[in-house]
Order: C-alpha cells, then structure tokens, then sequence
C-alpha cells in the first residue's frame, strides 16, 4: 500500500465536499506543524480536536472516487462515514512508522483513551495502518465491544479482518454480528471465509433459537450450506427452511 | 393484580445481579418485592478497563461501597471475585489482576470465584480460566461459571469438562446463564443449574416455568443478571409471580428462588439459611467512611406510592 499517495487521494477527497476550506486549511497547517515539532502532545490534540474543526457532515463520495481509493487499498471504503472520521483516518496516515515502538505506543494511547467516535475511526483506520498483522488482537476488541458503531467500523466494509483474523476470531465476529443484528452482507468474506467450524456453531445457534421459540436468521443458512453431508441434509434443510427461510 | 400481590411474603435470593449499575430506586423496589439478598459477581463494565487500579478499585467496591449501599435497603450483598472472560484476552493486563485476586478472594462476604469461564473460547480465556479454577479450589469457595452466549453448547460443555480435569466437586460449581439446550448436560452431570431471565436475549420467564415444570426444582436457581444493559431487577421475583400463577408449587418456587442458591453458595463458609431469620436493621443515617445513601435533607426510605416528590 502506498500511504502517501493514499492519505494525498484522502485529502482530496475532503477538500471536494461542501464547504470544506476551513477543514483543509486547518488540517493541512497542523500537518505542518507536526512535521516541525513531531510530538505525541500534537498528534493526540489533533486527532482528538478534529472533529471540532473539520465538522461531521457525512461524505459525498463519487463513484471515480471510490474506484480510486479500492485501488490504492484493496477493499477500503470510506462512503457512509463522516467527514470527522475520515479526517481521523488521514490523520493517522500522518504518524511516522519509522520508530515502530513510538508508532504502536502512540496509537495503543489513541485506543485506551478512545470515546466512540474515535473508536469508530480507529477501527476504520485498520486496513490502511502499518504492520498490520499488529492489530489483531485490538481489532478483536471491537468484536467484544457492546457499542454498536464501534462493531460496525470493524465487521462492516472493512476488509481488514477477513484478511487477518484467525478462524476462532474470525468465527467468533460472524456470531456476533447475528447476535447484534448486523447486515451480514455487508462483512467482507462472509462466504469466502466459511468454515466447517463455524457451520456446526450456526447449526448449534439455529437450534437454540428453534428451541427458545425465537426465528432463524437466514443467512445462517449461507454458513451451514458448504457442509451440508448427505448424512444430515434432511435434518438441516428441514431445521433451516422450516424456522426462518 | 400487581404481581407484587401474588408473591407477597416470599423471599427471593438473586444470585447474579451487578448492582454497581443500579439506582437506589432499583435497591427499594428489590426490597419491596421480597428480595433479601444479592450475589454481585466481578464483571466487565461494559468496556475494558485499561489498568490493574481499575479492578482493584471495581473488587475494594463490592466488598465495600456497595454491601454498605444495599444494607441500606436491607439487603444482604454478597460477592464473588474473578477475572472475567472477556477481559482474561489483554494477557499483560490478566497477570496483573491475576495478582491482586487473592487479596480479594478471601475476604469476608465473599462467596466464591465468580464470574469466570468462555466468551469467545480463546486460548487466553481458558489459561485464566484455569488458573481461576485453581484458586477456588486452594481456597475451597464454590465458582460462579458465565456460559457464553455464542457457541454457546459447546461452551458450556467445555466450562464443565475443564473444572472436572481441575478437580472441582460440580457440587462446587454453578453454571449460570443456561437455556434449554444447555440445561440437561448441567444436571446430568451434577453441576448447579442457574438460569438469567434477561430480556430478549437470555431467557424469557414463561420458557423458565416451563423449564421447571420439566426438571423440577433440584439444582436449578434463578437470577435477574441486571446490570447496566436492558434488564430488570425485579426479574426474579416477577418470575416467582408467573410461576405461581401458572400452577408451581411454592416448595418449589422457594427452592428456585431462594433456597438453592443459598444451599450452593454456603459451601462457602460466608452465607447460611440461619442468617435470614434475622432482617437487617435498616439505619440509612449510617455512614461509610463519612458517607451515607442520604444526601442533605434527604428522609430514609421514600413513599414510592406518592406521585409527589419532595
């Protein structure tokens, strides 16, 4: 991935919103300043501020846009998010990687100290942040958060944990977006990252809805398919088709 | 009929309820359906905490601030200490709760090793989970299982198959949040059954009364797990309301309600029946470290029936 060329193309695509001078002025003089005094201070009073001069306005993204960025980062998506966010995002794309100790203290402190928004940014920011197989673990936190936009920035259009998630985190972020009524559609390798594993848990999950009285999500259905044998095909089919499909 | 009016005289034990997340107007309207005692089990605050001073102050505050507030209401609040699950995963920050537990563990008022086990089954879960098992067992308290609520048959299965590798007499452990797929196992095996009527996503109470009817009341005990999500503090004894209406015995409904839990968590050596015969005094002038549920002017105990508030 080519980070400068991405936070550039990132950039541009704030400056193209309505009534953004005031945003691209105020990000780009304290870029500025944080190239001539690189501080932890600066960086966290400006990732925390952002929202404060960059306003929340959601962004209009055109499809030329959004074919570049997938370009420049396989899968990455900005459209539905606020302007706060993506600056947050771009933002990130300021922080040196050269010292990888201060890189990763710096954004750990971003996430211990995050409210939600900048939760939802952060869990954003995962596909296009350096060494990625580092964030594994904090993005299985979002997975165990109870605050739905926070889930939503990691489950939702973002292809970071398809692409880096293990098969027990990854099973267990499926789960929990039907648990928590996400669009499951909208994970990214949802059906590439089915698992046999994860069919016997949805199995086991029908059933107890079944038992508690309670419908069948029919995605599940999606999961269980692949490993469907001929030795509990009708038990299944009938168990799927008869609670929810 | 008011529900209150079904169950009036009965005593309720809920054996799982965070009440660090509730109101003094939850305390008083415990009290007033028949709720004598609590059991508030360590858990996660509905994000992770960050820092071992933050469980040292959360553990200090149920053996604490928080027995202090629910005498106030004549409440009986007991505890169980633990490392939760979810948060067993930040393995740096594990370790050094780890270390602290023992301080908490044998305090006075503290009934068990509790809420531990599986959220996501991860490798660090289990490792916690263990050492956990270890301590309960060192120190002879009774452990307080969480099931989780994904994959969750298995879960349950695997919660019971590690403490019997430690151990554990099942006689010892309470496998709390169990549903109808679950429950079976449970009592088979001789482990205590607890049931969370938590709306919309545990148990509703009409399944819990047929749950009952089916098992009967040997090793099966009720809680609200109210906390700081949608629940309800009054679930136990409205469960007791339902299933006496629906034709349980009151033998029974005392067993699931009070009884049995009370059986369980004696073991502990800090609880028995012969406390309940006595009701706490409520002094609400009392104070804790200078600080007392009466704010300035405050009478004890508002008329919760006027619709006029002072």
């Amino acid at each position: 991935m080519n980070s400068s060329a991405l936070s550039d193309t990132l950039l541009d695509l704030i400056r193209l919103q309505p009534n953004a001078e005031k945003a691209v002025a105020y990000l780009t003089q304290q870029a500025d300043a944080y190239q001539h005094q690189p501080t932890q201070a600066v960086f966290y009073r400006v990732f925390t501020a952002i929202p404060r001069f960059v306003g929340k306005q959601t962004l209009t993204v055109s499809s030329e846009k959004a074919q570049e960025i997938k370009a420049l980062r396989d899968g990455f998506s900005v459209e539905g998010w606020t302007l706060d966010r993506l600056a947050r995002v771009w933002w990130l794309l300021q922080l040196s990687s050269d010292d990888q100790a201060v890189y990763f203290s710096t954004i750990e402190n971003l996430f211990k100290a995050a409210e939600m928004n900048e939760l939802a940014a952060l869990y954003s920011a995962l596909p296009v942040l350096q060494f990625p197989e580092h964030w594994r673990f904090q993005a299985t936190e979002a997975v165990r958060s109870n605050i739905a936009p926070v889930q939503d920035a990691l489950m939702l259009h973002n292809p970071y944990p398809a692409e880096q998630l293990d098969e027990p985190a990854w099973n267990q972020l499926v789960m929990k977006a039907f648990f928590s009524d996400k669009p499951v559609d909208q994970i990214i390798g949802f059906q590439e990252r089915a698992n046999s594993s994860l069919a016997r848990i949805a199995v086991d999950y029908a059933q107890e809805r079944r038992a508690a009285g309670r419908s069948i999500h029919p995605e599940l259905w999606t999961l269980v398919k692949p490993f469907v044998t001929e030795a509990n095909r009708a038990e299944l089919e009938t168990l799927f088709s008869t609670h929810g499909l | 009929m008011s529900f209150l009016d079904t169950i009036r005289g009965m005593k309720f034990f809920d054996m799982h309820v965070h009440m660090t997340a509730r109101t003094t107007d939850d305390y008083q309207a415990m009290a007033d359906a028949g709720v004598v005692a609590v059991i508030e089990p360590a858990f996660w605050l509905g994000q992770p905490r960050t820092g071992v001073d933050s469980f040292r102050d959360y553990f200090a505050s149920l053996v604490g601030w928080e027995r202090f507030r629910a005498s106030q209401f004549g409440i009986r609040h007991y505890c169980t200490i633990g490392l939760n699950s979810k948060e067993s995963n930040n393995e740096a920050l594990a370790e050094q709760v780890m270390e602290i537990l023992p301080l908490f563990i044998y305090k006075e008022g503290v009934v068990g090793v509790g809420e531990i086990g599986f959220d996501d089954q991860t490798p660090a879960e289990e490792k916690y989970y263990r050492a956990q098992l270890e301590l309960a067992k060192e120190a002879g308290l009774p452990v307080q299982i969480h099931t989780p609520h994904r994959d969750k048959k298995q879960g349950t299965s695997r919660s019971m198959d590690i403490a019997l590798e430690h151990g554990l007499d099942p006689g010892m452990v309470i496998v709390d949040h169990n549903n109808e797929e679950t429950v079976k196992e449970v009592l088979d095996r001789g482990f205590w059954a607890g049931f969370t009527i938590y709306p919309f996503t545990k148990m509703g109470n009409e399944r819990m009364v047929e749950v009952v009817k089916q098992y009967g009341p040997e090793r099966i005990m009720i809680n609200s797990a109210a906390d700081w999500g949608i629940s309800d503090p009054l679930a136990l004894p409205k469960t007791a309301a339902l299933m006496k209406e629906r034709g349980i015995s009151d033998e029974t409904i005392r067993l699931v309600t009070f009884e049995n839990a009370v059986t369980a968590f004696a073991q502990s050596g800090q609880i028995s029946l012969a406390d309940f015969e006595q009701p706490i005094d409520i002094d609400q002038s009392q104070r804790y470290n200078g600080s007392s549920v009466l704010r300035g002017g405050q009478a004890p105990r508002v008329d919760k029936s006027s619709t006029i508030i002072k």
